[in-house]
Order: structure tokens, then sequence, then C-alpha cells
């Protein structure tokens, strides 16, 4: 038998080692966590933390740096429930676990798990086109309309359809030279102009390539909205992606219940300041006749259903906010939001109160259709930047505030999909991912030792080899654990055995033949060269083609199928022929346990 | 040597016959049952809502099933889950989930109980047909890429045998998830791509064999090649499905709800491409009119 090659063990070695050092970070515990912080971001001090457990009471299990962490998620999430009601730190839910330094320096991390694994929520969220074609044509209408008044050419009647805007003229007065400063001006439209006997008609319509360019910005400020407005969900390491030229994803583990994050995400809402018109009489009537009673109205609801005429004028919007805080009301001790306004909103509102004090301002919660009056006050004095607005509860006033900070988003976006799964599903998913993963481990292993004798024992290495070569690779790219790929990995186990089975059944063959031992092991493993190769080759395409689906449940099945492939392919060929000269290399074998 | 088969010589090509006749009852079955009856698509490729929710206290399906239809939502499918606080509920995606999300809309309908919701998954009518068209395409790439490596590795009807092979496992999984109105989701989708390569495997390996011996073996006719072949790689084909069906079974047993339909799927993909590699793959070669090497 030749002498195997040294750089083949060195080979093996090192494959091994990699293995076991970035596997060996998944064999430490992970505990469920709260990161405190102050509101400034600095980290918190431990007796800090210490105190807060203390006068909480909560269940833990112990503290370090700025992390309580807990035996249990239901630990975690009842002591998250009782601190933010309570404290006013800033709390992420988070995973905490006491890896040694030295793995932290070779960047061995643990496998980072997929939201079915460790409970969390999943939005794919798109933004609405329509409404972006709308806004486009709007603007482009008023635009129209300027340019004309400016012009002194005079209209009859202007109407907009799916993507284009006309203006019918009184009379074909157009000159030449003003339809070229016209096409000049609107030079990102296709303008047409045409002559009919009652006057021209001019038409603008919105190219392809400017809708296009104007779903990328929405998206672009979409995204930064987003972006801010998770961070306020107190998540650790959520994840906002863009898929696609109109879809962004949002990921946010750990979270137990996808309400309030949908509240909060996808939401238009914003704030409007308007007087009141009119006494109680006129509201109820105009609500009864269905009618304005006073001019210059409009019909509002307040919360609990009654009517309320408000000004047509807008004295100051969500646009005019550049900054808001939730907190309470030093007088009443009532919920309440802080209101920072622009400078520009600033004046209108110190203009309008000054001349108003007496009379009643409401401020209206606007969500694309539907608005409501959340609260109507009497001005007693005037004022203009700073100011506060009750009638909400506490939490209504902290998402409140989020979406005043943050901005509202430049286009309405839609959940089109979603999947949550709670952190208690997702730890239950984990134990019989592990458990089925251990039983058929355990079946193979055994069934390979009777069938094989030592050369089974030798398959069996390589089949852990196997699994702490996917586990060391999936921590070292982060790739996404999911429990498909759990499948995935458990399938690979089944399958990974398949190239020693071809091995030891050519080997076999040989022995039958009449061969020698030694021959025989050299034949089996050059013989079933090909075969492994083609054999998984074509396992790849497959795999790969999986992969191009790209989604969740599929791609995850097929990442550990992909690296369990490659994995098992070395483990078989170079890894077990290691072994099998280690033990009959430079020896005269009688027989081969086979 | 402990061995699952010890020197046979089956003549499986002349016993195609059976077979034959077996798979092409199944083939047509499935097809009828695909065309008339469809799927039993879950909300991956079909749109809806999928909602498990944990109460506080017992709950029986009528009582759900009540308070959803007085809140307008009577296109349900309610069913307890493990026990009789866990219940899973389907529903459409209707419009009033638009106005109040579904999360708000059960609190105000399930107002006196206390719950949590376990899990939730909704897909859009958008994502569930572009999801569809995505499964259909990688199927469709992961067969055709197969034939043109199979092809330029082997010969172009080593192809078309491994081809016909994996169409009559697919064919007949997805029959078998349609008659037997069996969900079909992602994960499913995931299995039966999974099962292309598994049979494929399988069907390589025989393959692999005849090439070999149809160069070494120069006196023999075809037909005892592809037989002398198949009972050649019969133990090895026998070994790797049992060792993969053992896998299977466990994932069966302890992988819960979540992986349930992926593991029956393989399981039937797995025992219809152990069959299908015996039987039909080699079979077929020798129908498609397989010769000897040149110069003999």
């Amino acid at each position: 038998m030749h002498k195997y090659p040294t750089w083949k063990y060195i080979l093996v070695i090192i494959v091994l080692a990699y293995a076991v050092i970035y596997s060996l970070p998944n064999f430490y515990n992970t505990y469920p966590s709260i990161i405190v912080k102050n509101y400034d971001s600095k980290d918190i001090t431990e007796e800090n933390l210490l105190k807060l457990s203390d006068v909480y009471s909560f269940v833990y299990k112990g503290i370090s740096e700025n992390n309580i962490f807990f035996d249990s998620i239901d630990d975690q999430l009842s002591a998250y429930n009782i601190l933010t009601k309570s404290e006013s730190y800033n709390y992420t839910l988070s995973n905490y676990n006491h890896i040694p330094k030295w793995l932290d320096l070779v960047n061995a991390q643990p496998i980072s798990l997929g939201l079915d694994l460790k409970g969390g929520v999943h939005f794919l969220l798109q933004i609405d086109n329509e409404n972006v074609k709308k806004s486009r044509l709007n603007k482009l209408e008023s635009n129209l309309r300027n340019f004309l008044i400016d012009n002194g050419i005079r209209y009859n009647n202007t109407f907009s359809e799916v993507d284009k805007v006309s203006f019918k003229l009184n009379e074909n007065s157009m000159e030449a030279e003003i339809i070229e400063i016209l096409k000049d001006n609107f030079s990102d439209y296709k303008i047409s102009i045409s002559k009919t006997k009652e006057g021209q008609i001019i038409v603008a319509k919105l190219s392809d390539d400017s809708i296009k360019d104007d779903v990328k910005a929405a998206m672009q400020k979409n995204l930064t909205i987003l972006r801010s407005r998770v961070d306020e969900l107190g998540v650790s390491q959520p994840t906002i992606q863009r898929q696609g030229s109109d879809r962004i994803i949002v990921q946010l583990p750990g979270l137990q219940d996808s309400t309030r994050a949908k509240n909060i995400l996808g939401s238009t809402a914003t704030l409007e300041f308007r007087l009141t018109k009119g006494t109680p009489d006129d509201w109820v009537a105009s609500q009864t006749i269905g009618t304005n009673t006073v001019s210059e109205s409009v019909l509002y609801k307040r919360k609990d259903g009654s009517p309320v005429l408000l000004s047509r004028n807008v004295i100051a919007s969500g646009k005019d906010i550049e900054g808001a805080n939730s907190g309470f009301d030093s007088q009443t001790n009532q919920p309440a939001v802080f209101v920072n306004l622009s400078s520009v909103g600033a004046s209108n509102m110190l203009g309008t109160t000054s001349k108003n004090i007496g009379n009643n301002m409401a401020v209206v919660f606007v969500e694309e259709d539907k608005s409501q009056v959340i609260n109507i006050a009497t001005i007693r004095e005037a004022f203009s930047k700073r100011f506060q607005i009750t009638g909400l509860d506490l939490q209504e006033a902290k998402d409140l505030s989020i979406l005043l900070r943050s901005g509202s988003l430049s286009a309405p976006m839609k959940i089109i999909e979603e999947r949550t799964v709670g952190p208690s599903l997702g730890s239950e998913n984990i134990i019989s991912g592990r458990d089925s993963m251990l039983l058929g481990m355990i079946l193979v292993i055994l069934f390979m030792f009777v069938y094989y004798k030592k050369f089974g024992i030798i398959a069996n290495i390589a089949l852990l080899a196997n699994i702490l070569i996917i586990t060391a690779t999936l921590s070292l790219f982060q790739a996404t654990l999911t429990l498909s790929g759990i499948a995935g990995i458990v399938l690979t186990v089944g399958m990974a055995v398949d190239a020693n089975v071809l091995i030891y059944e050519r080997i076999r063959e040989e022995i039958l033949n009449g061969n020698s031992p030694n021959a025989s092991i050299i034949a089996g493993y050059k013989k079933a060269f090909s075969t492994i190769s083609d054999a998984n080759i074509t396992t790849l395409i497959a795999a790969v083609a999986l992969l191009t689906i790209g989604t969740g449940v599929v791609k995850g099945f097929a990442v550990t199928l992909v690296i369990g492939i490659l994995s098992s392919m070395f483990t078989a060929i170079v890894g077990t022929r290691a072994i099998v000269s280690i033990i009959y290399e430079n020896k005269t074998n009688k027989g081969l346990s086979i | 040597m402990f061995r699952l088969i010890k020197d046979i010589n089956i003549k499986f090509m002349r016993m195609t016959k059976a077979p034959l006749l077996l798979s092409s009852i199944l083939i047509i079955l499935s097809l009828f049952s695909i065309s008339i009856k469809g799927f039993n698509f879950g909300i991956d490729f079909s749109s809806g809502y999928i909602v498990q929710l944990n109460f506080n206290n017992q709950v029986t399906v009528l009582q759900i099933q009540e308070k959803l239809a007085s809140n307008g939502l009577s296109d349900s499918t309610v069913q307890l889950y493990g026990s009789s606080n866990d219940v899973l509920i389907k529903l459409k995606d209707e419009d009033i989930f638009q106005k109040t999300n579904i999360n708000d809309q059960l609190i105000k309908i399930f107002n006196d109980e206390k719950f949590k919701i376990l899990k939730l998954e909704y897909v859009g009518a958008q994502v569930g047909s572009e999801l569809r068209e995505k499964g259909e395409w990688a199927m469709l790439i992961a067969l055709f890429s197969i034939l043109i490596y199979v092809a330029m590795r082997f010969e172009f009807i080593y192809g078309l045998g491994a081809i016909t092979a994996l169409i009559h496992d697919v064919i007949i999984t997805l029959g078998i998830f349609s008659i037997f109105d069996l969900t079909f989701d992602l994960s499913v989708l995931a299995a039966i791509l999974a099962v292309i390569g598994y049979s494929l495997n399988d069907s390589i390996v025989v393959f692999d064999r005849i090439r070999e011996n149809n160069i070494a073996l120069r006196k023999m006719s075809i037909v005892d090649v592809l037989d002398k072949s198949i009972n050649q790689t019969l133990s090895r084909t026998l070994v790797t499905s049992l060792t993969t069906l053992l896998v299977i079974i466990s994932l069966l047993i302890f992988g819960g709800d979540a992986v349930k339909n992926f593991s029956i799927a393989m399981l039937l993909g797995i025992i219809i491409g152990t069959y299908s590699s015996i039987f039909i793959a080699s079979a077929s070669l020798s129908y498609f009119g397989i010769k000897r090497p040149e110069g003999n």
C-alpha cells in the first residue's frame, strides 16, 4: 500500500482544527438578556442594575456589565414588561453568552439563529407605487397650473388620469414661443399640444423613468425613517434591508408580539393643529344635517365619536415638528407628548395663538383616510415653539412621539408578508430540531457500526467531523440557521455516510473478487471516486437551484445542504482515507473488518 | 462481512412489465388528481393568515368559530393544536385587516379571554403567486441543468434516463400530496427539490456502473450489463436509502409540526426514488435504445 501523502494528513488536521475552534462557541450557554442603557446611550453601572432588580424584584440569573440575563424567555419578558412601564432607561431585548476571550479574538461566534428558532418578527413591506405616482401627478398639475397663470393663459378645466394631466384652454391662443418655454420647463414630461374647436389641449405625461426615480427616492427616505423607528422598538440586531426596487425587509429578533411593531412601522400618522369653528351646538347640527353649518370649516370626529367643526386652515402639521418626547404632564400627571416646532411652524403658531386667546385649538391625529381629534384645549396664552399635547394613554403617547421624531413616510408602505414566531415556540423548535438530529445520528451510527464494523466506526468519526464542519462553517459565515436548516443537516447526516457506503461496497466487491486487503482498499477508494463526485455534483446542482428561490424556508435548507455535500465529500474521500491509512498502511493485513 | 444482500443476480430487465404498469397507473392517477383536484396549498402559495394562539383558559373549537363568525370572519378553519389551550386558525386575507391589523382584531374578537400569539404568518396574494412562480422555475432549472450535466458527463441518453426517473418521482410525490390533501407549502417544495437531488444520486450511481461495465464486460449483452450493474449497486442503494430513511423518520417523530410536511414529502420521495432508480432508470435506458460502445 502506497504511503498516503503527508500534505493530506496536514489538510485533515487543519480542517479538523478549524471545525473544532469555530463550532466551540455553540457549546456555551446563551441566555436571554436585557441590555439597559441611559437615554444618552451611555452604559449604566452594575450597581444601578442591582438596585433596579432590588426595587422591582424580578427573577433573573445574573448581571454582567449592562446586561441582565435570565434563565428563560418568560423571565426575560416579564422583567421587560415591569421595567419598561416604570423606569425610563433604554431597554433592548438581547442574548448574553459567556464565551472565552480567545475565541472572540479569532472571531469565533455562535451560529446566528433564524427567527423561527429564537423567536421574532419578520416583515416584508412594499411601497405604494400608485401613491408615489399620484403625488408626482399632483405636483405636476400644480406646477403646470402655476405656469399657465404666470403666463396669463386661461384654462377651462383640468383632469388627471392614470399617468397624465390635461389642461383644456379657453382658446387657441398659446404662441409658439410660450410652447417652447413650456416644453423646456417641463422637459421631464412628455408634453403634447393639440388644437380643437373650443381651444388647445395640453397633455403632460409622466415618463416611466421619472416614476422609477420617484420610487427610488421615496424608498431611500422610507429606509431612513424605518431605521429610526426600528431603533426605538428595543430589539438588538434588527435587520432593515432593501429587497428589489420597491420592497423592504424588516426583522425584529426576540419580539414576542408584532402588534406594536406593525402599528409603528407602517404608520403614516402625523399631527395637525387647527382652530375650532362654531359652537358645540353647530357641531351637533352639522352632523345631523350632514353638511357644515359654519363656513370655512370641516367636520371631524373626536375619539369618543362626537362631532366637532375645525377650520380649513392648518396652523402647523407633522412636517413642522422638529422633535418630540413622551412623558407626563407636570400638573395633572397625565401622559403627554412634548413637541418642538421648527421656526416656520413656531412663527405660525405664535401668530395664530396670540390672536386667538380664549378660543379653542384642536390636535388632529391624521392617518391616511382617517382623522381623529385627540384633544381640544383652550388657548390661555400665546405660545410658539414648545408645547405639550395630552389626551392619550402612555403607550399612545410613546408611539406618537416615535412617529413624530422619525418623520412621516414619504409614501405609505404596506406589509405584504409577515412571519412572527413567539420566543417560546422558537425554543421548542430548537429542542425538536436537536432531538431529531440526535436520534437520527444515533440510529445511523448504530447501523454503520453493525454493518461495517471497524470501517463503520471510521465512517462514524467522519460523520461527527461532518457535523462539526457544518456547524463551524455556519458560525464562521454567520449564515442564519433555521429549522429547515436543521432539517438540511439531519438529511446530510443520512446522506453523508453515502460516500463511505459507496467506497466500502467497492472494497467488499474487490475482496470478494479475491484481491488482497490492501489492494482492495486502494481500488475501492479509486473506483468510487468518480461515482461520488458525479453523484454529489448533481445533488449540488439541485441544491443551487433551491438557493435561487431565495426565500426563508427553502434557502435555509439549501445552504446547509450545500455545505453538507461539500464537507461530506471531503470527510469521505480525504478524511476516512487518512484514518484507513494510519490503521492499515505498511502492514500485511490478513483481512479487513468491513 | 454482514451483508443485506448476498451474491444475487436478479433479472431486472426481464421483469420490467410489472413496475412499468404500476408506475403508469400511479402517474395517471397523480396527473388526474393534480389537474382535477389540485393541491391543498398552504398560505405560502395561496395567501392568507395562519395564527397560533395560546389561551390562558381552555377553549373549544366551536367557541372560537362562533366568535370569529360573529365578527364577520366565518371563512376560517379552526383546530386545537396539541392542547385545549392552543388553537390554530387559518383566515383568508379579508379587507378589514387593511384597516385594523389582525393583532388588534383578535384582541377585539376575544376581548374577554387572555391569549398569547405564538405564531402569526401572513402571505399577501402577490407574494403568494410570486413564490409559486419562483418554485416552478427552480424545479425546471434544476431538472434542465441536471439533464445538461449528465448528458455532458455521460451521454445524452443517460441524461434522458435520469430525467425520466426524476419526473416519475416528482409526479408521483406531487400526486400523493394532491390525492391525500396534504398541505403543500414552501417546505414541501424544498423537500421535492431535495428528492430530485437524492433520487438522481441513486440513478447516477447505477449509471456510473453501467458505463464502467459497458466498457469492461464486452462479451455480455446490453441487457445483461444493465442487470449486472443494478445488482452490483443494489446493496449500496438499499443501505443509503435505509440510513436516510432512519433520519427522516426521526425528523418525523421529533421534528415537530414545523417540519412535518417536509418530512412526509422526503419520506415519500426517498421510497419512490429508490424504487425508480432500481426499476425505472435503467429500464428507460434500455427503452431509449442504449447501445454497446463503438467497435464491438
